[in-house]
């Protein structure tokens, strides 16, 4: 027998098969909505703006771009220069190795689920083809919908296109990278962004 | 009503005054106060210690001896918690009987506010005292909640009663963590119980008591052999004995 | 005879303000999981729905783990099974030789921790870098992490200062947090870009998608699964949730039960392998199929490695993570010690019971109960049995029990100063013994007069 057969028969001889499936949590209803969304971005590192209409999505981009920008390239994922339009960033070509991400000042892209109860923003593999860019960019800047803000992290879940893992990878990202390992000192950029900005665009829900 | 007076082994050997102040109170309280002197140990440091078939004599023959009376009340919330909650783990104590006396079985604060309702006693202890809620007291009992429980929090009658004490000054303090005593844990581990301890101490110091206050002997007699070996820090005084001041006295 | 935690515990913080250092830092963590938790007004039910749903999954987690790898498979990745440390070992070994490896970019994992991977890694010739920070410095150290969370919690900064400013050049005396941050940052920044695997560990395994969940708060584990073409994950069997839903319960619990954070900077969802890369699944058994099999313990295995039992324990926290000489320190690590590691049997006799774990564990583990049921299953000491059955002995007769009470009054002028062989001296030690209590409360009582009414 293989460690796999051994593994699953010991298992199976363990297993008790007894307690049901609890079923799905409901939660206690929680405060939701943009300002929400925005207080706890700020309570994590992070910066929310909005919410703008979307044909003003550019515009908006461009001003925080400006905040931002530190020397080095800004790059737009191809969905977030979709919804962006012209503006100071270019699209990466496909074929470019994660190292090219190296010296990224600014990296956009689009979320597709916000969540006010811990600031998260699902980011989609299928918007993030690139997958080493929002983590080694310095300063990441995420798109999101605003009438996709969620109040808890179950309806974010619920709230998931069809197709969310199909893309091999989805990240919640809640704040810029952090790390607090000498002394509790908290100190923001660890190794990815140093700064995370969300703006919200189009009709609130 | 008839009370049986249940002297864990440490105030029978160590700590008498506070048995004493004990039957006083709950005299005060209006009740017949009956103590058998062949009362020995309920079997905690036993279970504490894993010896569970010791630890199981010694439960039944707490039993026994204490079958007859209508309520069992005790100055110890580690030794109330064993009767009432650990006997099962023994294996003692399961039988209709068993199960009847142990739910009877009260530590002294509990008893007074929660089967008494009674929190005036007319003590008198003019001075700044901050309160040790004893780890099983606390979390087995449910008298009072520890600080790591934010939801759905219960009062404290230790607290309630010292509220009600003329002159007394009730010392808060954010930290309410064990004092490192811990039964077989105090000697097993000497130097990190003594570091648990000093900490406490330290805090309660900080904040100006005077004296600390705690439903069991055991936790203060480790203090107090702290505080006389390291010369700062309140002075233990266990509750019974600083409610049995004033009219009670 | 001493515990050997007592005595690494008087070494590892060796003074009282080490002492108060380390356990303020860890107390931190859990002021700010209290905080964390009270803004949340199902925390109660959320946390008995955790432990709902591991009950559920331990009880049916041979079906799990065969949909897992089922569903894994499907979606590209490899599923390897490991029974014990030295399969890890082998596996990941062979792996990484297979993809001719030399340099691992790794994120935390205490698996691998429990299963000595880097050391043996290294011996194999290839080069393992820790990317966590906290990970990174004791890596640098030449130590093992004293937390699960906060790796580095027992070292001051002015240590891992003069630790960069050896291994990385910073400047000499440089002890500001954020500019040493900033170096590791530059230092690690080349490594992930020279990485040819990386190495993460798995927070969840979810069944119905065949995806691996991997939470922290710096990016560094998304950096190793992104720039290398090759990702091993290494994962305990008992990693798994049912479904995707389920997912939610576990990720608002664990951070909050963690620091107090609502959530992980990053939790990434990964379900096979990225275009043009690999990834490797490697489920590890080491003891917890036997620990499956034993119901009296296997609610341990509900563990999601949060930290909140550590940062709550004033043990731990007077302690310090090295005094328990195991891959987890805490009232958990106390607990799974006798199971997985026989030289942590004697550890669940370093805790005072005071019960603070089980109150903060988010998956509702009985971690006090669990260490009470060790010490009645675990063989005591000779000695210790011996003086204990003595004990009940007298206790059980009310005259030896008197007798006895008297003779250590009498001797109570002896007890009190040093000798050899002084029955008191681990009280002594740190302690005074108590006033003595002038007579015994049965002969006080007598004295009193019986049944005295108010």
């Amino acid at each position: 027998m293989t460690a796999r057969d051994d593994i699953l028969a010991r298992v199976a001889a363990a297993a008790t098969h007894r307690a049901s499936h609890p079923g799905g949590h409901t939660p206690a209803t929680l405060e939701t909505g943009f300002d929400r969304f925005a207080s706890r971005l700020r309570g994590v590192g992070g910066e929310a703006h909005g919410p703008v209409p979307a044909w003003s999505a550019g515009e908006a981009a461009s001003r925080v771009v400006a905040l931002r920008a530190d020397g080095g390239s800004i790059f737009a994922a191809e969905s977030a220069a979709d919804l962006l339009g012209p503006g100071p960033w270019v699209v990466p070509p496909a074929e470019l190795a994660p190292i090219a991400f190296e010296d990224v000042a600014v990296a956009l892209m689009l979320g597709t689920v916000a969540v006010a109860e811990n600031a998260a923003v699902a980011l989609l593999g299928r918007e993030a083809p690139q997958r080493a860019m929002p983590f080694l960019c310095r300063h990441l800047i995420l798109l999101v919908p605003a009438n996709s803000i969620v109040p808890d992290q179950h309806a974010a879940q619920a709230a998931l296109p069809a197709d969310a893992f199909a893309h091999h990878h989805l990240t919640w990202i809640s704040g810029p990278s952090k790390t607090a390992d000498i002394e509790q000192t908290l100190v923001y950029g660890a190794h990815g962004p140093l700064t995370l900005d969300v703006i919200a665009y189009g009709e609130v829900a | 009503m008839e009370v049986g007076l249940f002297i864990p082994c440490y105030v029978e050997q160590l700590s008498p005054e506070v048995g004493l102040a004990t039957a006083r109170l709950l005299e005060v309280a209006g009740c017949t106060v009956h103590y058998d002197p062949q009362q020995t140990c309920c079997g905690q440091p036993f279970l504490n210690m894993g010896a569970t078939a010791s630890g199981a004599k010694l439960a039944r023959r707490h039993l026994q001896l204490f079958e007859r009376y209508e309520t069992v009340v005790c100055p110890s919330g580690s030794c109330t918690a064993t009767v009432r909650h650990r006997y099962p783990e023994l294996g003692v104590g399961e039988e209709p009987a068993g199960r009847a006396l142990r739910a009877r079985t009260f530590e002294l604060s509990e008893f007074l506010v929660n089967q008494l309702s009674r929190s005036h006693f007319g003590s008198e202890f003019p001075h700044r005292v901050a309160l040790l809620q004893s780890c099983h007291g606390l979390r087995d009992l449910g008298l009072g909640s520890g600080s790591e429980q934010v939801h759905g929090r219960r009062s404290s009658p230790a607290e309630e009663l010292l509220l009600a004490v003329r002159g007394l000054t009730f010392v808060p303090t954010a930290r309410d963590e064990c004092c490192g005593f811990g039964g077989t844990f105090a000697v097993k581990f000497p130097e990190v119980s003594a570091r648990m301890g000093r900490a406490r101490l330290r805090e309660w110091a900080e904040a100006g008591a005077e004296y600390v206050t705690g439903t069991d002997v055991s936790c203060l007699l480790h203090l107090d052999g702290l505080r006389r070996k390291e010369g700062f820090g309140p002075e233990p005084i266990h509750l019974a004995e600083l409610l049995a001041t004033g009219d009670v006295a | 005879m001493t515990q050997a935690l007592e005595l690494a515990a008087r070494r590892t913080l060796p003074d009282e303000g080490a002492v108060t250092r380390h356990d303020g830092a860890v107390f931190d963590l859990r002021r700010r999981r209290d905080l964390a938790a009270a803004e949340v007004p199902d925390w109660e039910a959320l946390r008995e729905r955790a432990a709902a749903l591991k009950t559920h999954t331990l009880d049916h987690l041979d079906t799990y783990l065969e949909r897992f790898e089922a569903r894994a498979t499907e979606a590209g990745a490899v599923v390897h099974w490991a029974e014990d440390a030295a399969d890890l070992r082998r596996i990941a070994t062979e792996l990484l030789r297979a993809h001719k490896v030399e340099r691992v970019a790794k994120s935390k994992s205490m698996l691998t921790e429990e299963c000595g991977l880097n050391a043996h890694l290294e011996s194999q010739g290839i080069h393992v870098v820790d990317t966590d920070l906290g990970e990174r410095i004791v890596q640098l150290q030449g130590e093992p992490p004293s937390h699960i969370i906060v790796p580095a919690i027992h070292r001051s900064r002015a240590e891992i200062g003069a630790l960069f400013h050896e291994r990385m050049g910073t400047p000499r005396g440089e002890t500001d947090p954020e500019k040493l941050t900033r170096a590791a940052r530059r230092d690690l920044r080349s490594r992930f870009l020279s990485a040819q695997a990386g190495i993460t560990g798995v927070n969840f395994a979810v069944a119905e998608t065949g995806s691996i969940v991997v939470c922290t708060n710096e990016g560094n584990a998304d950096l190793g699964m992104s720039i290398p073409r090759l990702h091993v994950a290494c994962m305990g069997l008992e990693k798994l949730v049912p479904r995707m839903e389920d997912l939610p319960v576990f990720l608002r619990l664990l951070a909050r039960s963690a620091t107090g954070q609502p959530i992980t900077a990053y939790t990434s969802v990964v379900t096979g392998p990225r275009e043009g890369a690999e990834l490797h699944i490697i489920v590890v058994d080491n003891g917890r199929s036997a620990l499956l099999a034993d119901p009296g313990h296997r609610s341990a295995l509900g563990c999601i490695r949060c930290g909140a039992c550590l940062n709550t324990c004033p043990v731990y926290r007077r302690a310090g993570g090295h005094a328990y000489e195991g891959p987890i320190p805490g009232p958990i690590g106390a607990v799974l010690a006798p199971a997985l590691h026989p030289a942590g049997a004697a550890l669940p006799h370093a805790s005072s019971l005071c019960g603070s774990c089980t109150a903060v564990c988010p998956v509702r583990i009985d971690l006090h109960d669990q260490l009470l049921a060790w010490r009645r299953e675990l063989p005591r000491p000779r000695g210790e049995a011996l003086l204990g059955w003595l004990a009940a002995l007298v206790l059980r007769s009310p005259s030896l029990y008197r007798l006895a009470g008297r003779l250590g009054r009498l001797s109570w002028p002896i007890l009190g100063v040093r000798f050899p062989g002084n029955p008191a001296a681990s009280w002594l030690r740190g302690r005074k013994l108590p006033r003595h209590p002038g007579a015994s409360f049965a002969s006080r009582w007598a004295r009193r007069g019986q049944g005295t009414g108010p």
